[in-house]
């Protein structure tokens, strides 16, 4: 909300300056966003008159002027088509300064000098932009600094952001109310005196009918005969413009100034397009469709409020008037209509209407019931004055249930309670009064246009924002409970963020609105959709980490960062039948792409494969203790290809894949480089977790050493070779692992591979004697060769 | 020189061996001779080949030379058995005197040249070394962290709640209902009519509230949405902290103070709190803070516009109807809630003054913190 510091002052008397004000008020509750002087400062300006306007000899949109300063004369270079002879013009002389901060310089155009510059309105950012030079009255005397003059009319703009709590502060009155109760000065209602015409009571020139009484619970009308409509005077449409309203005719612009001014919506019918001369208020029909003013076709949403006359609608109630009934160039006769509409009707037609009004913002955050008179009665009285018509006697009011103003159970002593402070009663109360909110019987008795005054929760803070919130005490200490209940989700889930880290990999946040497109590859599910996604590209729920971090690599390998070791934290989403809300675990995810070290001179540049990526995460699963997870070879993944992918399995249960990204995928990211990447399900993982550690001791004996390698068919797995000799090995068998594996060597043929497999035996309680491991060591060997077919290699 | 033999010395064996002419025959006499001057020799050929050593190649030649199975030292051993018996105890004990003097200096060579690495190649030591990736935590969660440190410290615990909510947790609960104005504040991403993108982690709340009861001291880090096209100061994703605090007695003066506290150990200790009254749907009474100007320190500054202050977010006393909702009596408790944005303060503390650029995962970006 614009308001204008001198038109404030209408309404109450301030001694402090427009700063000094916004700085009260934000410490109140209304933020002053910005303070903007109407005049911003410049120097070396001064009435000029323009003595000759000839052509310039080497441009035709260019003059070439005298202009006379009250000192000198001046030749100046003029672009403006408006200047002519006789004129007085704002005439910056060399060295002056604009409010930009432009310096005026001699300069040369087209071989011809100019000494100095006609300024128009735009250049001394009174306006956003001029057509031409500003002509000034003829009054004013040559030579004149034209700062000083225009700084006479200095006035400042009050940016402020009114809560929507607080309807009834857009307004002048509003905010004046405020200053009040900051200040402890009267407010000053404007007079509105209205010389009645008596030959004709209204009764006869309009009746109103309210059918929606919940939607209208008070509708009031006066009659304004033989108006004149034209331009409304120069000092009600700088008003108006000043707080950012364009005026466009004396009724509109009378309307709009009481809008503003008492934060009361009015509006203005051609009364001979009211026909039978009756007001109908009722809900709109089924399908019903109504031009607006500005000459849109409206589908009305049910249960919109409809004000008619006698055959057809006229307006959309509290939000928008018709085409068919609106004030025109040969209107004569106005039916003004100040009415009281429920807001959360005017907020629901408007919500559905798609349709934000100067009048329906005020409407649906709720305008004063008991209001409707005096704005009524403003605008009737000044239309009389200013556009020359007759008011009709009497309002047409209709108002079957008078709304009463809020009686709120109240305890002074509460305020300290909530606010920990050590207020007196009587500064409470005290306080409360320059609200006008009285104390009787342990109530408030809260005006009608305190919308915002509910409960005494409200009254307690309208006690602390006028002590201000800055005196209110701030405690140091407090007692704090030992014993708190709270989730270890955070907890978890920062240990395995610190795991990732230890690894050297680094996070990414990335977002979790992504293009359909991108997400139908990552499930099979149908994933959670947006209703009003805010563009194309951000559609969708992610259903995987995945897609997100393609996009990361994607961008970063496009502004050439090469080795690229990503992961990510954040939650996931997917369609949950059982549940009112979809299911959103937590999951993780890891990519890779690039060279296999950080390259620096003395490291061969190696490519990564599935080895790198399966490393981090055998990697991550021991630094997480987590040694139970199982490995299956898996090749239905929707994006990570058949032949190098793995799915993670804990306890039966599936909780994630490891492999290289589809080139498929890969391809709708624009990636031309390969991408390993591995993708758990948190939800699934975290409960498997042991993280409390029980010390084992630390084998005291030593341990034998014995190799030995085989012969096999390629198909067999290193995991099914591994896997038998651990159930065969007995319990001296501590560990097994492959430490060489390779094809095509002599003695091989094309199927065959050789395994080589170092075991380790070890006992707790003594130091093993080799005929004892030989044993063991040979059976292992017979059952293992005759187990897979195998030859032993010598 | 321990085992040197002087060669006056020598001489004097010599004369003395004229007395033992009659023991030996000349030509035994010469052989004797010669055999204590090869010893002279040898250490003589030594001690020059020993000064040039320079590498540690030139010192393995200088071990095999004298060392060595085939080296001078092995070969006079063998020598020995030519001599006269009388003669072979003196000569090997002074030959051995020359092995053990050989060798420690070889090995005090050697451990000289290991210790400082004195090959003939020099290394260019200002190469850069072989380097592991390292990992790096993104600056959102950093500044994440350190906001829950310092609520931990004050007695908070840290709870979670779904992105994806429900009309009710969202709006409803909060006192904020279908009609409210207030549903305009925050432009909403829907999922359904009545399923929502979090417009702000204050469902966390309710969810709290619901699962027990008070005292409740909380913190709720997490990802909210709002539905604002993305420019400098806006995202669509972004990350708020809820804090609530429920209890008896609980004031809007712990509220300031626990505000304060968190400020102070944020950016330090001068950096002042104002509060300014404001409305948020869920809290009666209402309050923005701001914190004075990190940059200027509250001096006045571009950044701060010379206001000094720099608006942090919301907090309030708990409205009545919220607690209404999660069933609580507000005759008998009182409690207080804020929020601040996780994104905003990294923005402040790094100085960064696009939003957008903690989403794009820069690797030039995340490697800066």
């Amino acid at each position: 909300m614009k308001i204008s510091f001198n038109w404030l002052k209408d309404y109450i008397a301030i001694e402090d300056g427009p700063y000094d004000l916004a700085k009260k008020l934000t410490e109140s509750g209304f933020e002053v966003e910005e303070v903007i002087p109407s005049v911003q400062s410049f120097s070396g300006v001064v009435v000029g008159r323009v003595d000759s306007v000839e052509k310039h000899p080497d441009a035709d949109k260019l003059s070439l002027c005298e202009v006379f300063d009250g000192e000198a004369t001046n030749r100046v270079i003029c672009g403006a088509p408006n200047v002519k002879k006789g004129q007085l013009v704002p005439f910056a002389k060399l060295g002056a300064v604009l409010p930009q901060g432009f310096k005026i310089k001699k300069a040369k155009i087209r071989d011809v000098e100019s000494t100095g510059m006609i300024c128009s309105k735009e250049e001394l950012s009174l306006e956003k932009s001029s057509d031409g030079i500003w002509v000034l009255e003829e009054s004013l005397p040559v030579g004149l600094d034209f700062y000083s003059h225009l700084a006479k009319q200095q006035d400042h703009i009050l940016e402020i952001a009114i809560t929507p709590n607080r309807p009834d502060c857009l307004s002048f009155i509003g905010i004046a109310r405020e200053v009040s109760a900051i200040t402890g000065k009267e407010v000053t209602l404007p007079s509105a005196p209205i010389k009645e015409d008596k030959s004709k009571p209204i009764d006869s020139h309009i009746s109103i009918h309210i059918h929606d009484k919940e939607g209208c619970p008070r509708y009031a009308g006066r009659v304004i005969l033989d108006v004149v409509l034209s331009p409304s005077p120069r000092w009600m449409q700088e008003r108006l413009e000043s707080v950012g309203i364009r005026p466009i005719n004396n009724i509109v612009d009378i309307t709009n100034y009481v809008l503003v001014e008492y934060g009361h919506p009015l509006h203005a019918f051609d009364l001979s397009e009211i026909k039978g001369a009756e007001i109908h208020v009722r809900k709109s029909d089924l399908n019903e469709v109504f031009i607006t003013l500005d000459g849109k076709e409206r589908h009305l949403p049910t249960d919109t409020v409809m004000i008619c006359d006698k055959e057809r609608a006229v307006a959309i109630g509290g939000i928008m008037g018709g085409l068919n009934s609106e004030v025109s160039e040969g209107t004569r006769n106005i039916l003004l209509e100040s009415a009281y509409f429920k807001p959360s009707r005017i907020a629901q037609s408007g919500r559905r209407l798609g349709l934000s009004t100067e009048a329906s913002q005020r409407f649906e955050r709720g305008a004063d019931p008991n209001g409707v008179t005096a704005a009524i009665n403003r605008a009737a009285s000044l239309i009389s004055s200013l556009a020359g018509g007759r008011v009709v006697s009497g309002i047409c009011d209709v108002y079957p249930h008078p709304i009463e103003p809020a009686r709120i159970f109240f305890r002074p002593q509460r305020v300290n309670h909530l606010l920990g402070s050590d207020l007196n009663q009587t500064t409470i109360l005290n306080t409360l009064k320059r609200l006008q909110l009285d104390y009787k019987d342990n109530h408030i008795i809260a005006p009608t246009y305190r919308v915002d005054l509910k409960m005494e929760a409200d009254i307690i803070e309208e006690v602390a924002r006028l002590v201000n919130y800055s005196n209110l005490p701030s405690r140091k200490e407090t007692t704090i409970v030992y014993e708190l209940p709270h989730q270890k989700t955070d907890q978890m889930l920062g240990f395995l963020r610190r795991m990732l880290l230890e690894l050297g990999l680094t996070e990414v946040l990335t977002n979790s609105m992504i293009r359909e497109k991108e997400a139908q590859y990552f499930t099979e599910e149908k994933a959670v959709s947006i209703l009003n996604p805010i563009s194309d590209d951000m559609t969708t729920m992610r259903p995987s980490l995945l897609p997100g971090m393609l996009m990361t690599v994607s961008y970063n390998l496009n502004r050439h960062q090469p080795n690229l070791r990503f992961f990510e934290i954040g939650r996931i989403f997917k369609q949950d039948s059982n549940n009112p809300l979809p299911a959103q675990p937590y999951a993780l995810c890891v990519v890779l792409t690039g060279d296999r070290s950080v390259p620096t001179w003395n490291t061969t540049k190696e490519e990564i494969d599935f080895f790198d990526i399966k490393g981090y995460l055998e990697s991550f699963f021991r630094k997480i203790f987590l040694d139970n997870a199982q490995i299956f070879l898996y090749d239905k993944s929707l994006y990570l290809n058949a032949k190098e992918t793995i799915a993670i399995q804990i306890d039966q249960q599936v909780v994630g894949y490891c492999g290289k990204v589809k080139d498929e995928v890969t391809g709708i990211f624009d990636l031309k480089k390969p991408v390993y990447a591995f993708h758990l399900e948190l939800d699934d993982l975290l409960p498997k977790l042991m993280l409390s550690r029980i010390f084992e001791p630390i084998p005291r004996f030593p341990h034998v050493e014995m190799d030995f390698a085989i012969l096999v068919d390629k198909k067999i797995l290193a995991s099914q070779v591994l896997k038998y000799i651990k159930n065969i090995g007995g319990n001296l068998l501590h560990n097994v692992e492959i430490f060489d594996i390779f094809e095509g060597g002599m003695n091989m043929s094309a199927d065959q591979k050789s395994l080589a497999l170092r075991l380790r035996f070890q006992s707790k309680e003594r130091t093993l004697n080799d005929t004892e491991v030989n044993t063991i060591f040979k059976e292992i060997i017979t059952k293992t060769t005759q187990e897979f077919n195998a030859t032993l290699r010598k | 020189m321990i085992g040197t033999i002087n060669p006056v010395i020598f001489c004097g064996m010599i004369q003395k061996g004229k007395c033992a002419t009659q023991a030996f025959p000349f030509f035994i006499l010469k052989l004797i001779i010669a055999m204590h001057n090869t010893i002279a020799k040898i250490r003589e050929e030594f001690d020059k080949d020993y000064a040039s050593v320079d590498s540690l190649d030139a010192l393995e030649e200088l071990r095999i030379k004298y060392l060595g199975r085939k080296g001078l030292i092995s070969e006079a051993f063998n020598l020995i058995a030519e001599l006269p018996a009388q003669e072979k105890p003196q000569f090997g004990q002074n030959l051995n005197r020359l092995k053990v003097e050989v060798e420690k200096k070889y090995e005090n060579l050697l451990s000289r040249f290991k210790s400082s690495d004195h090959s003939s190649e020099t290394i260019d030591l200002t190469l850069p070394g072989r380097q592991p990736f390292i990992g790096r935590k993104h600056p959102l969660v950093q500044m994440a962290d350190e906001i829950k440190d310092i609520f931990k410290n004050l007695g908070f615990g840290i709870e979670d709640g779904p992105e994806i909510e429900s009309d009710y947790y969202n709006f409803e609960a909060l006192n904020i209902p279908k009609s409210h104005p207030a549903r305009e504040m925050q432009d909403t991403l829907y999922i359904s009519d009545e399923i929502v993108l979090r417009t702000h982690t204050s469902p966390v709340q309710i969810r709290v509230m619901e699962r027990t009861q008070p005292p409740i001291r909380i913190i709720a880090p997490g990802r909210v949405y709002r539905r604002d096209t993305p420019d400098a100061s806006h995202s669509p994703v972004f990350h708020q902290v809820e804090g609530l605090v429920v209890g008896e007695g609980v004031t809007f003066a712990d509220l300031k103070g626990v505000i304060e506290a968190f400020a102070h150990q944020m950016f330090g200790k001068d950096i002042k709190v104002r509060f300014r009254p404001s409305f948020f749907p869920f809290t009666e009474p209402s309050a923005e803070y701001d914190f004075n100007c990190i940059f200027c320190r509250g001096k006045g500054c571009r950044i701060c516009k010379n206001s000094g202050w720099i608006e942090i977010s919301g907090a309030g006393m708990v409205h009545p109807n919220v607690f209404k909702a999660v069933g609580y009596d507000s005759e008998k408790y009182t409690g207080y809630a804020f929020g601040m944005g996780i994104d905003r303060l990294a923005m402040l503390r790094y100085g960064i003054n696009d939003i957008r650029i903690f989403f794009e995962n820069d690797l030039r970006f995340l490697n800066q913190f």
